[in-house]
């Protein structure tokens, strides 16, 4: 929602005295909204028992061929075991099974083998990776911040510590319950130093958002509140919930409790753990912080103290200091906006607290406007007669005479300040040992500008709390400071695992109701409590520090008729392609309600029953009759049809649905076809597609601001968002990864040669092993005659001659007209060749060739040559143009020569073009014709363009019809790649693009 | 095996229905030879467009408008004297600084252009100046964010992936939604042309227009390791063995997932071919100009010619038009580099009769102070970020040309009439390509969004 426009000062000024004249918004009635089924205490309904039941297994199945018995539709037929392995291997690990595997069960006779398999399979710590990917789809989970100025470090501490704790909880599986209070409240249930603590990236794992607090704070609300209780909470950040009873004010309970704490990064890893030289280097880091910081801090104060009067002033100016999102370069001899509010907010406070110093400058604040010169000496009078424990002594004493108008007001309290300051810095010269002021009056007003909490200090927090209390310059100081803390703790080899808390502060903060959600204009102050129809009608605000641990019992509470349904239904989505409830992150009136709300609320009250435990929850799921249907339905097409007419989109599962791999599941069963995957677990991201990066997806780098756009591609979770369902999109991008990228052409190679070959393999014996490999299964008749089909045709024509065209570098001989030492470019990107895998390289510098030109190497010894060999005797003629376009530098040299004869051609150009055409020339079988480009005498801009076509006359080289031949540059020049696929590999790339390999039935 | 379940002649609806996996389900339209459902889009318009494609000039930093479309001769009065107001801004700025470039009159319109857009200029009875557009804060981030996505701070979709939800792409072998920066990103670099919530395939496609090669324009856009006749071959087998594949199974995906390879193949060839600049005549390439610029302007004549619906066209990477000092050689270089290819573009459609149905917008995410920016107690002879107001124009498809919409006060520093928010010209634009701001939503978060949000009015005047 867009701001608005602060308020005038008039208004503002009411709300610095602690009241509002914005009419409350009308009560929401949350009595009703909790009638919504979602509100409502689980049901205790009992499995129904459908008639004549032989197909259930399980209460699930109860539940399920009961509704359909009522549509009138029928279960399908129990998929076959090789159909039932690889989907529980998927659904499970992410992984396929291996031949081995399936073989196993599909031979094994006892009725109990599917539980086995499944047991097994939950027994591997490759499960805890594929349902950590899952949660972390909905924790937004990111290995870096987003955009931050370039000060910061981009990587987050947290990030790998999170992850590797999502999974080692669900692997030792971690009651659900206790796995929500850890993520929400470690810091106050687990030991320092927990690994336990890692748990809280979750919460701090969000974007920065420029450091503007409100939505950093709007980002934990809704990533908590969507994940575990399916509510959009987000909604109500600037009017109550249209459609949910959720009113803004419960918003802003829970904006208080996380405005109550602070980040912290703290070690979740024992003290012995890094080694004698990561500790030092990590104190002495953290030593220049912390140094820094303390000066700085205290500087910062010094400097508010020194201008109490303008900080006054300014609450009559409150539009001239604007809220974070205005951004704007402080220098030190600035007024920092933030100090302002500090100060408006202390007053506030002060006046709730009946502050006794403050005392007079709520009433006269209370009398601001019109009549302020004739009510000011009544209010002075007034002030006279109050006893000490309403008004300071020396408050008093300054307004013995009625102040002319608030400015005055502001004066003399900023002189009374001021003096208290200079009297105690007068002291602390004279006696720095003595602590505080002799009178504890005049102490009293000191507290006012040096206590922990005083409106002049900067709070002692990590700087991702403070960064907006110091100038500018000071606060990119700092964050290199505290960037050269975080680099050392991601980057070091072994370091130990560090993690980003959030911690309660001394002293909570009591929220108050931003209207339309603009921070600008606060209405009134809430408790931070509970969200009231969840809470109930008795429901006490939080009393416990922040309240956060209080909302992670809450939230856990077996009472609580949101949170094991939630759970319940993600992971029936994952098992069944579609929740019970649809919309897995949303409750709340706008959604479907359940297919199956009996079902779900049985599966919920056993989840708890059973102690929160995910894997049995999986094994109730996986051992059910409706969950090892087929996906084909029925063998019978008129119930098919049927079904199909009634149930289009399977609500009530007669069938189950194909599940589509999501990119990770299809990267690492890529790898893992190869035998290439490394399954490893745990620690820092590898880059998604460096070349060496072997291990499973869900350990690439995710980079909020770069991530690879094949991932969005592929409808990988928007890092920036809680994504409760992925979209599934199919368009020809994802073709072109599948078909041109490095990636399935290396592992296609790989793939053939792990094939185990003797000379006696026959093609149809190799075949069969690829087909068990990718599909655990021989191929058919027809595959195999498709197979050798492809292996056996005749190549292109192109293909069986030698490449006609050379990429490489030399030298140009004037002396000779020929290139003297050509030495082949070698390095091919895909796209160019040139010295190696960066550009420029190393030794060969800028020289690079590609379809369209190029750019000379960096002087005139690494000229670059494009050669072209003639594949027979002939005459050949060239048509070319060559474009030089900058206009810096000097331009470039550029020859054709013939291999033999010498130069045919030269030109030096710069920011312009030439045509460079030759009649036929004779060329023998063999000779060459050279292009080359040089930098001329500056290597300034030489890139240029030039892609000749080479045609032949001659009828004899193309069988004799008479058609000319030709040779474009630009077009052959893919030919060549020495990274091309053999037509094996060829084959294992299509098995591998092949929808089989894609689609689990 | 059952019988085929798809007989073409079934109606959309009805093969969604029968397909058993119903209406969420992707792809079933590419039976019928559409996409836009397999890549999560409507794919088509609300009502009849006025354009059905757009270029935007993206002058990122901010260009100044006192400097180029907003002429503010008062400033005069004021030179080197404190303006009567001066707003907050992001830093300090200082005296009035009126502007050195010179404003003429242009067309029949009459209307006032600087020294910096004269090619430009020569096109204005087409244009559509806006004069008052504001954003929310003086900051580069939010306001990128905001010109771009509607909204300053939050993750959300940008006008060109809405384009591409709510339309479809005309052209399947193209990504409908290019982003061309020469040399690298701009501040914020992909989040500027964002898919959000919307899905991944809406994200914009960018494009480094520095490099010449073609290849290098699109990922993936050709195979280094199969030649294009075996990667035909491979296609042939992968259509037999999915057409085996498919017996007896029920999910509309699969046949879809077939024709998305189909189209990855043509896509191979059309792409490259969209990006190949030597297929224009000389003289073409001269009214641009053979600069990186120019290049880049005609390239994106070439795409939008090919059915691609949104072409943004940055200046480079950064933010190269945020001259908070030196803003007469600075301004003056920028605009040097864009006048002559916005022009040739301008002629160019016109000559094609194109103009008529292509939106044209130019601007940044603000404009500029009308006072000059300090450092300490030294002028930096610059300009600092202004959001109050600052100008932005548009041309082309449903445009009325030669007016002028809103003004700035007489100094050029907040916009005093009819003021127009980036949710205005947001609304306004989708209304020229044929969608209702309001009608064009996406369910996400219990909440139907739009690019809009909350607000968006139609700026009437610049309609036709």
């Amino acid at each position: 929602m867009s701001p608005r426009k602060p308020l005038l000062i008039a208004v503002i000024a009411l709300h610095a005295a602690g009241l509002s004249s914005i009419p409350a918004a009308e009560k929401m009635d949350i009595n009703s909204g909790r009638q919504w089924w979602a509100f409502q205490p689980l049901g205790k309904t009992s499995p129904p028992s459908p008639q004549d039941d032989l197909w259930s297994r399980s209460d699930i199945d109860s539940f399920i061929l009961d509704r359909l018995q009522r549509a009138g539709l029928k279960p399908s037929p129990q998929a076959d075991r090789r159909t039932l392995i690889r989907r529980a291997t998927f659904d499970l690990t992410g992984l396929p099974p291996t031949r081995a595997e399936v073989d196993d069960f599909v031979s094994d006779p006892s009725p109990s083998a599917f539980a086995r398999v499944v047991d097994r399979l939950l027994n591997s710590p490759h499960y805890g990776e594929q349902w950590a990917r899952h949660w972390l789809d909905v924790a937004r989970y990111s290995d870096t911040k987003g955009y931050v100025y370039a000060r910061e470090e981009k990587n987050f501490v947290q990030a790998s510590p999170y992850r590797d704790w999502v999974v080692s909880a669900l692997n030792s599986d971690m009651p659900y319950d206790l796995f929500l209070r850890r993520q929400l409240a470690a810091d106050q249930i687990e030991p320092e130093r927990s690994p336990h603590l890692a748990a809280m990236g979750f919460l701090t794992l969000g974007r920065r958002f420029l450091g503007v607090t409100h939505d950093i704070i709007d980002d934990r609300i809704d990533v908590v509140m969507s994940a575990t209780q399916a509510l959009t909470v987000s909604c109500a950040r600037c009017h109550d919930h249209k459609f949910d009873p959720i009113p803004t004010s419960d918003y802003y309970a829970l904006y208080g409790v996380f405005h109550s704490c602070a980040e912290a990064v703290v070690p979740c890893s024992p003290q012995t753990a890094g080694s004698p030289a990561f500790q030092s280097g990590l104190r002495e880091r953290q030593d220049k912080l912390t140094r820094a910081m303390e000066t700085r801090r205290e500087e910062q104060a010094a400097r508010v103290r020194g201008r109490i009067t303008d900080h006054l002033l300014a609450q009559f100016e409150l539009d001239k200091y604007p809220e974070e999102t205005f951004t704007q370069i402080i220098s030190a001899t600035d007024i920092n906006p933030i100090f302002v509010r500090r100060w408006q907010s202390y007053l506030a406070d002060a006046a709730r607290q009946k502050n006794r110093v403050f005392a007079a400058w709520h009433a006269f604040a209370n009398i601001a406007g019109e009549d302020f010169p004739k009510l000011s000496p009544i209010a002075t009078q007034t002030m006279q007669t109050l006893p000490p424990t309403a008004l300071h002594p020396a408050v008093k004493r300054l307004f013995t005479t009625p102040p002319a108008t608030m400015v005055e007001v502001a004066q003399r309290y900023g002189a009374l300040l001021t003096g208290i300051d200079t009297q105690w810095q007068d002291q602390q010269r004279n006696t720095p040992k003595v602590a505080a002021m002799a009178s504890a009056d005049d102490e009293e007003l000191r507290q006012v500008l040096y206590s922990a909490d005083s409106p002049c200090s900067v709070p002692d927090e990590h700087l991702a709390n403070n960064e907006w209390f110091f100038p500018t310059n000071i606060v990119v100081e700092l964050w290199k400071l505290q960037a050269e803390v975080d680099r050392w703790l991601i980057q070091s080899p072994n370091a130990p695992a560090y993690t980003t808390i959030l911690a309660d502060r001394a002293v909570p903060v009591t929220p108050r109701i931003f209207l339309r959600g603009n921070p600008t204009t606060k209405g009134a102050e809430v408790s931070r409590h509970f969200l009231q129809v969840l809470a109930g009608e008795n429901a006490k605000p939080f009393t416990n520090g922040s309240g956060r641990l209080e909302l992670a019992r809450a939230i856990t509470s077996p009472k609580n008729p949101l949170t094991a349904r939630v759970i319940v239904n993600r992971v029936w989505a994952h098992h069944f392609g579609k929740g019970i409830v649809a919309t897995p992150s949303d409750f709340g009136k706008r959604a479907e309600p359940p297919s199956h709300p009996e079902l779900l609320d049985f599966l919920a009250r056993r989840f708890m029953d059973e102690g929160w435990s995910l894997k049995r929850l999986h094994r109730h799921i996986l051992l059910s009759a409706a969950y090892q249907q087929s996906s084909f339905g029925s063998n019978d097409p008129e119930v098919l049809a049927h079904a199909q007419e009634v149930d289009a989109d399977n609500r009530l599962l007669w069938r189950t649905n194909t599940h589509r791999l999501s990119f990770e599941e299809m990267r690492d069963a890529t790898l893992a076809a190869a035998g290439d995957l490394d399954l490893s677990i745990g620690g820092r991201p590898a880059d998604l597609f460096a070349a060496q990066n072997k291990r499973r997806t869900l350990y690439a780098k995710v980079d909020r601001e770069h991530l690879p756009s094949v991932l969005g591609t592929f409808d990988f979770a928007n890092p920036d968002l809680s994504i409760p369902v992925r979209n599934d999109t199919i368009v020809p991008q994802q073709a072109l990864f599948g078909l041109n990228h490095p990636f399935l052409a290396r592992q296609a190679k790989a793939l053939i040669a792990s094939l185990s070959r003797t000379p006696d393999h026959s093609d149809a014996q190799l075949l069969t092993q690829l087909y068990s490999t990718l599909y655990q299964r021989p191929p058919s008749a027809a595959e195999t005659s498709a197979a050798l089909n492809f292996l056996n045709t005749p190549a292109v024509v192109k293909k069986s001659e030698p490449s006609a065209w050379l990429y490489g570098f030399g030298e140009w001989d004037e002396a000779t007209g020929k290139v003297k030492n050509f030495t082949p470019l070698p390095h091919f990107t895909g796209s160019a060749w040139q010295g190696g895998d960066t550009w420029p390289d190393a030794k060969l510098g800028w020289a690079q060739l590609t379809a369209t030109g190029g750019h000379p190497g960096n002087n005139r010894q690494h000229a670059v040559v494009r050669r072209w060999i003639a594949p027979q005797d002939g005459m050949y003629g060239i048509t070319s143009s060559l474009i030089h376009e900058p206009t810096a530098g000097d331009g470039i040299r550029a020859f054709i020569a013939h291999g033999t004869r010498g130069l045919l051609r030269s030109c030096q150009i710069h920011h312009s073009s030439e045509q460079l055409d030759l009649d036929p020339i004779a060329l023998a079988k063999g000779e060459s014709l050279d292009f080359v480009v040089d930098i001329r005498d500056g290597l300034n801009s030489d890139q240029f363009l030039w892609s000749p076509k080479i045609t032949s006359t001659e009828p004899a080289l193309l069988g004799g019809n008479g058609e000319s031949r030709s040779w474009d540059a630009r077009s052959d020049f893919h030919l060549t790649s020495s990274d091309s696929l053999t037509p094996w590999q060829q084959l294992a790339q299509t098995l591998l693009l092949a929808n089989e390999f894609v689609f689990i039935d | 095996m059952s019988a085929p379940l798809h007989p073409p002649t079934l109606s959309r609806r009805e093969l969604l229905r029968r397909s058993g996996l119903g209406m969420g389900m992707l792809g079933l339209a590419d039976l019928l030879g559409q996409t836009p459902a397999s890549a999560g889009a409507i794919g088509q318009p609300n009502f009849a467009p006025k354009a059905k494609r757009m270029i935007h000039f993206f002058l990122n930093g901010g260009p100044s408008h006192v400097d180029t479309f907003d002429p503010k001769p008062n400033l005069q009065k004021y030179a080197s004297k404190p303006l009567p107001q001066t707003l907050l801004t992001e830093r300090k700025t200082g005296v009035a600084f009126p502007s050195p470039f010179a404003f003429q009159r242009y067309g029949q319109s009459g209307i006032a252009v600087s020294e910096l857009f004269a090619k430009t200029a020569q096109h204005i009875d087409d244009i559509a100046v806006i004069r008052s557009m504001q954003a929310q804060v003086p900051n580069h981030e939010p306001s990128l964010m905001l010109m771009n996505c509607g909204d300053s701070i939050r993750t959300r979709p940008s006008l060109g992936s809405w384009l591409m939800y709510g339309l479809g792409s005309e052209n399947q072998n193209l990504p409908g939604f290019v982003a061309m920066c020469p040399g690298g990103h701009p501040i914020k670099g992909a989040e500027n042309w964002q898919s959000a919530f919307l899905p991944g395939a809406h994200q914009g496609t960018y494009v480094d227009s520095k490099h010449t090669d073609v290849d290098r324009l699109i990922e993936n856009i050709r195979s280094p390791h199969v030649l294009p006749d075996d990667q035909r071959r491979q296609l042939d087998l992968l259509r037999t063995l999915n057409s085996n594949h498919r017996q007896g199974r029920l999910d509309p995906r699969l046949d879809a997932r077939v024709q998305s390879f189909e189209l990855a193949f043509r896509m191979q060839t059309e792409a490259t071919d969209a990006f190949d600049l030597s297929r224009e005549p000389q003289h073409l390439r001269a009214l641009y100009g053979d600069t990186v610029h120019g290049r880049q302007t005609l390239i994106a004549r070439r795409l939008i010619e090919r059915g691609v619906r949104y072409v943004q066209l940055w200046h480079g990477a950064g933010q190269p038009w945020d001259s908070h000092e030196n803003i007469e050689t600075n301004h003056r270089k920028l605009a040097a580099e864009i006048d002559q290819p916005i022009a040739a573009l301008l002629s160019d459609l016109k000559s094609r009769g194109m103009l008529e149905d292509t939106l044209i917008l130019w601007g940044g995410e603000f404009g500029r102070t009308p006072s000059v920016e300090m450092s300490g107690n030294k002028s930096k002879l610059g300009r600092d970020h202004n959001h109050y107001g600052f100008s932005v124009w548009m041309a082309g498809g449903g445009i009325r040309g030669g007016t002028i919409h809103g003004s700035t006060d007489e100094f050029g520093f907040a916009a005093t009439e009819d003021p127009v928010s980036a949710h205005d010209l947001h609304a306004t634009i989708l209304h020229l390509m044929g969608l209702d701001h309001e009608r064009l939503t996406y369910r996400y978060s219990g909440r139907d969004f739009r690019l809009t949000d909350v607000e968006g009015e139609l700026i009437r005047s610049v309609i036709a």
